[in-house]
């Protein structure tokens, strides 16, 4: 389940640079978001949403909200140029590389920790394949 | 170019990763659909305002392009739902590689044939090894995170 779960990840970033040709990325990206939005709201309609929660939180917390339009637009705007396959090793370089600077510096309310040496030889073996595709 | 393009999504992942940092905590504390919900709607209203006062006109929007080019949204809650269900039974070490592979695979496939009308870029040696490096990185994760989950476990029965 969690492998097609993944698979669907694929399929969104495939879907989402063609409709971005078509009508704009930024459009694109809305029509994401929008319909993500109204999906979740059903979703909490019939769950027991504690929405109030959310805004007793410092505000920084918040910020994630932010942060989503940067990532789909960066997969409008790429996929298109690079292809889906690269796009997605891209992005996992960009993961693996911040998961290793947010411990390392214990950004984000994280707790610190020393720098984990299966995950940079996972970045090198990374950047690696990224040169080969390329 | 490509390496422009390249940089551009590398700083995605990244960001992508500062994300899910922010929001694995505010989950935690107010419930994951709640988390997940502010996520949608803040990013739908900067994307709208972005859409409606930058972009040019094209000639087709959102409301005339084939429907199924819009479907994107549904892999995304579905993934997060999924995600949701998974993580507390299989373990994040296991879920995390399980949802690479997926996607990594189907990436392969969508470029190879190029589904859903994306530029077709052929499955050649080149990419065949690189997807063994990533198969490499994918098992160093996994150990990564296992020695994190024991370490978890640790502190908490310490």
């Amino acid at each position: 389940m969690v492998v097609l779960a993944g698979m669907g990840l694929s399929v969104e970033a495939g879907l989402l640079g063609p409709l971005g040709e078509a009508t704009g990325q930024l459009w694109a990206t809305l029509g994401i978001f929008a319909i993500g939005a109204l999906l979740l709201t059903f979703g909490l309609i019939f769950g027991r949403p504690r929405l109030g929660l959310l805004f007793s939180k410092p505000r920084w917390m918040l910020s994630g909200g932010v942060l989503g339009p940067v990532y789909v637009g960066a997969l409008t705007v790429a996929t298109p140029h690079i292809g889906v396959g690269l796009t997605m090793v891209g992005i996992l370089f960009g993961q693996v590389g911040a998961s290793l600077a947010i411990d390392h510096w214990g950004l984000l309310g994280s707790a610190k920790r020393q720098v984990d040496r299966y995950r940079v030889a996972a970045l090198l073996a990374i950047l690696a394949a990224l040169w080969l595709i390329h | 170019m490509v390496l422009l393009m390249l940089l551009l999504v590398v700083f995605g992942g990244a960001v992508l990763c500062s994300q899910s940092a922010i929001n694995g905590r505010l989950g935690a504390e107010v419930g994951v659909l709640e988390s997940a919900w502010l996520t949608f709607v803040l990013g739908t209203m900067i994307s709208f305002l972005l859409a409606f006062y930058l972009e040019p006109h094209a000639a087709l929007n959102l409301f005339t392009v084939p429907r199924w080019q819009v479907t994107g949204a549904f892999f995304g809650v579905v993934y997060m739902l999924v995600i949701v269900f998974a993580m507390p039974r299989i373990g994040t070490a296991a879920a995390t590689v399980a949802v690479i592979s997926g996607q990594l695979l189907m990436s392969v496939l969508i470029d190879h044939f190029g589904w859903l009308d994306n530029a077709v870029i052929p499955l050649d040696p080149s990419r065949l090894c690189a997807i063994a490096l990533l198969a490499i990185a994918l098992a160093l994760i996994y150990k990564s995170n296992v020695a994190r989950e024991t370490e978890g476990a640790e502190a908490v029965a310490g």
